[in-house]
């Protein structure tokens, strides 16, 4: 995200996004479907409850042997003949990238999603060091030929219509274009099949590593992930440390509800596993493979609230059903991750203050926590959040005194009905047809688009004792 | 630069600060996984003809076409009315050692130009050479390791004379089975697996294997599904009867 956008304060972007008609209507069409596809997806599915907490366990169990797991991981891709290299911030990890670029004498890459690169704005840092990166899924080539960002992690292109599209090939790619997606889809394989077989190098991400045999395991359904990691000489993959998984077994679980949660397909078109850069005997395959393990904020949490979150899988199905995501979408959030587990991340990779304002983008409602295929605590982490960017100072002053006041009014029992007595006089000039509305103020922001009950003439404890009369 | 020791030493700091965590274990795997993918060729060798009902159930239901023969040599004649429907001229298929099937015969003299994997270890020039005609071709033939009845998924190995982009860069795909690559379930592939990666004497040889669901698609534009994005727009599978 750039810079510009980000100096414009959340609740100004989420107001602009609720007053785009088109984001909203193309909102709600791929949230709704991609609910439905998932309800189906796990309907017919009776061991899926079971493998979801399975799938859980593993990453538990994984996270308490990270190190000895990350250590078997690199020794049996290089044996395989690959390199790994250890990245402790974005920054390292993109510089890697950019040395192994001069090193080889790569001026085009081509890129499948991968939401590791995004989270270290890699294409940008190509761009100006002369290499040129060509995304390669379909949404990502179309938000990257606009010069925007992903708005979804699975469907990046979401937000953008036919319509839209058709006019944006036709500008950037020369011709004039239908607005229907077969057509669409045809001009981007034509444009770039070519690209696959000139790059010099292919960069991926990894949906998970499996330690024991040193493969890296991808995921995709237009098959760019294969492309990718077949035919340029160099394939470098980007992954976040925490994506390693021990065994073969393990992957099987995974694989079983990744997509079901995703996509609501049983599995995705292509899952493929890579173990090494081309073995002797084989007639395709890169000449080289880099595996960058990347830290980037992460080990902070192994220790940290935040722990859970380590272990997304990124299938995106807890945007899908957050009442704050299917109102405001992706772009608003204002970083690479957006939605409830992205609030979460945003604050792993950038610092609790980069989150004072997301961290209540949450209602708390849990839909997040139900869908989570590895049952991530989403709301649980969000409200520690919250206590810690008000503990830590990082919150308005306003909002602290407000809070602070009320903690210690909630604490005393003798305060609390002092003020109750104080609210029934002060309410009185806002009360209309029995509604608190139109509050001034700093209260006029909660009174803006609903109304409270007011504070009743007897209280609770009261009218207690009224009854308990004889 | 970071280092392996200092990245893993910053790891184990924060692992030594953890308290009080639950118990979690990873999936339990055959301990003898020689062993166990021995058990899974016993039961399939009872159970395939279900398994087969079920994989064209579900290979259909992901857009894929099902087509069965009593013998191998049979099979020619499906790639060719394949090829006719289509009016497509050129063939790629895996090494007819590793396809168990020469279609150079058959199908040359029908008018199609078939080119067949390199076998051995390619030099710079056939690998580029096999490339360009891998870019060229319209049908790509390729056997199958495992057919996996649960999810309609072909499951390919690459390696000698198996190039991974036979089912990659034609716009059709044509897998050639039999009883013995059918699996049940994902489970069962995690077993075969695991004795394909840890014992020597099925060791695979190749980088890669894919799981191969349908064909390529896409919903990037507005949700609407739409097929052969970059990999193939169509696949079909050949089930062989006989041997």
């Amino acid at each position: 995200m750039s810079d510009r956008q980000l100096k414009t304060p959340f609740p100004e972007r989420a107001h602009a996004a609720l007053g785009d008609a088109h984001l909203q209507e193309a909102l709600t069409i791929a949230t709704t479907k991609f609910i439905d596809l998932r309800k189906e997806a796990f309907a017919d599915f009776p061991a899926g409850e079971a493998l979801r907490d399975r799938a859980r366990a593993i990453k538990e169990a994984t996270l308490q042997g990270l190190d000895k797991h990350l250590e078997r991981l690199a020794d049996n891709i290089e044996r395989l003949g690959g390199h790994v290299h250890w990245a402790a911030t974005g920054d390292e990890a993109r510089d890697i990238i950019l040395r192994l670029c001069r090193d080889k004498g790569v001026r085009m890459a081509v890129k499948s999603k991968s939401m590791a690169t995004e989270e270290i704005e890699l294409n940008e840092a190509l761009e100006a060091a002369g290499v040129k990166p060509i995304e390669t899924d379909l949404g990502e080539y179309i938000i990257q030929l606009a010069h925007e960002k992903p708005s979804h992690i699975i469907a990046p292109a979401i937000h953008k219509t036919k319509g839209q599209v058709a006019e944006l090939f036709s500008k950037e790619l020369g011709g004039r274009f239908a607005a229907d997606p077969e057509v669409l889809t045809a001009v981007a394989r034509k444009e770039l099949r070519q690209k696959f077989l000139e790059a010099d190098m292919g960069i991926t991400g990894a949906n998970f590593a499996v330690a024991e045999t040193g493969t890296i395991v991808l995921v995709t359904n237009e098959g760019n992930g294969r492309m990718v990691t077949s035919l340029p000489r160099i394939h470098v993959a980007v992954m976040g440390m925490e994506k390693v998984i021990p065994t073969m077994t393990d992957l099987m679980v995974f694989l079983a509800i990744l997509a079901r949660s995703a996509t609501g397909q049983k599995l995705s078109s292509y899952t493929t596993l890579v173990r090494g850069p081309r073995q002797p005997g084989e007639t395709e395959g890169p000449e080289e493979l880099h595996l960058i393990l990347m830290d980037n904020g992460r080990t902070r949490q192994i220790a940290g609230t935040l722990r859970e979150a380590l272990y997304c899988l990124r299938c995106g199905a807890c945007l899908n059903v957050c009442p704050v995501y299917r109102q405001i979408g992706g772009h608003a959030y204002g970083y690479t991750y957006p939605g409830p587990i992205g609030i979460l991340l945003t604050a792993m990779l950038k610092g609790t203050g980069s989150v004072k304002d997301l961290a209540h983008a949450s209602s708390l409602c849990g839909a997040c926590k139900d869908v989570c295929p590895v049952r991530i605590d989403i709301p649980r982490m969000l409200v520690e959040l919250r206590e810690h960017i008000d503990s830590e100072k990082i919150a308005p002053w306003g909002e602290r005194v407000v809070f602070g006041l009320a903690r210690r009014a909630m604490s005393s029992p003798g305060l609390w009905r002092l003020g109750a007595k104080l609210g029934r006089i002060a309410q009185r000039p806002f009360v209309r047809s029995g509604r608190l509305r139109g509050l001034p103020l700093l209260f006029g922001k909660w009174t803006r688009t609903r109304d409270l009950p007011p504070v009743a003439a007897r209280t609770f404890s009261e009218r207690w004792k009224e009854l308990e009369r004889p | 630069m970071t280092t392996r020791a200092e990245f893993l030493g910053s790891i184990r700091r924060e692992m030594d600060k953890t308290r009080g965590l639950f118990e979690a274990r990873s999936a339990s795997r055959p301990a003898d996984a020689g062993g166990a993918f021995e058990a899974v060729r016993r039961q399939m060798a009872e159970r395939w003809p279900q398994a087969l009902e079920c994989f064209r159930e579900e290979f259909e239901r992901v857009a894929g076409v099902f087509h069965r023969v009593a013998r191998l040599d049979e099979v020619p004649g499906v790639i060719l009315r394949i090829a006719e429907e289509r009016q497509a001229k050129t063939v790629l298929s895996w090494h007819p050692e590793a396809l168990g099937l020469d279609l150079r015969g058959s199908l040359g003299p029908e008018g199609l130009s078939v080119t067949v994997a390199p076998d051995g270890d390619p030099d710079a020039a056939t690998r580029q050479r096999h490339r360009d005609e891998a870019a060229r071709a319209e049908i790509g033939v390729t056997g199958v390791d495992w057919a996996l009845a649960e999810t309609g998924t072909l499951v390919l190995v690459s390696g000698r004379g198996r190039p991974r982009s036979t089912s990659l860069l034609p716009a059709t795909h044509v897998a050639v089975f039999d009883r013995e690559r059918l699996l049940e379930s994902l489970e069962q592939v995690g077993i075969m697996l695991e004795a394909l990666h840890t014992d020597p004497a099925r060791s695979m040889s190749g980088a890669v294997i894919n799981f191969i669901t349908g064909p390529s698609r896409t919903a990037d534009i507005e949700l609407t599904l739409t097929r052969g994005v970059h990999g193939p727009k169509e696949v079909h599978a050949i089930f062989v009867e006989g041997r």
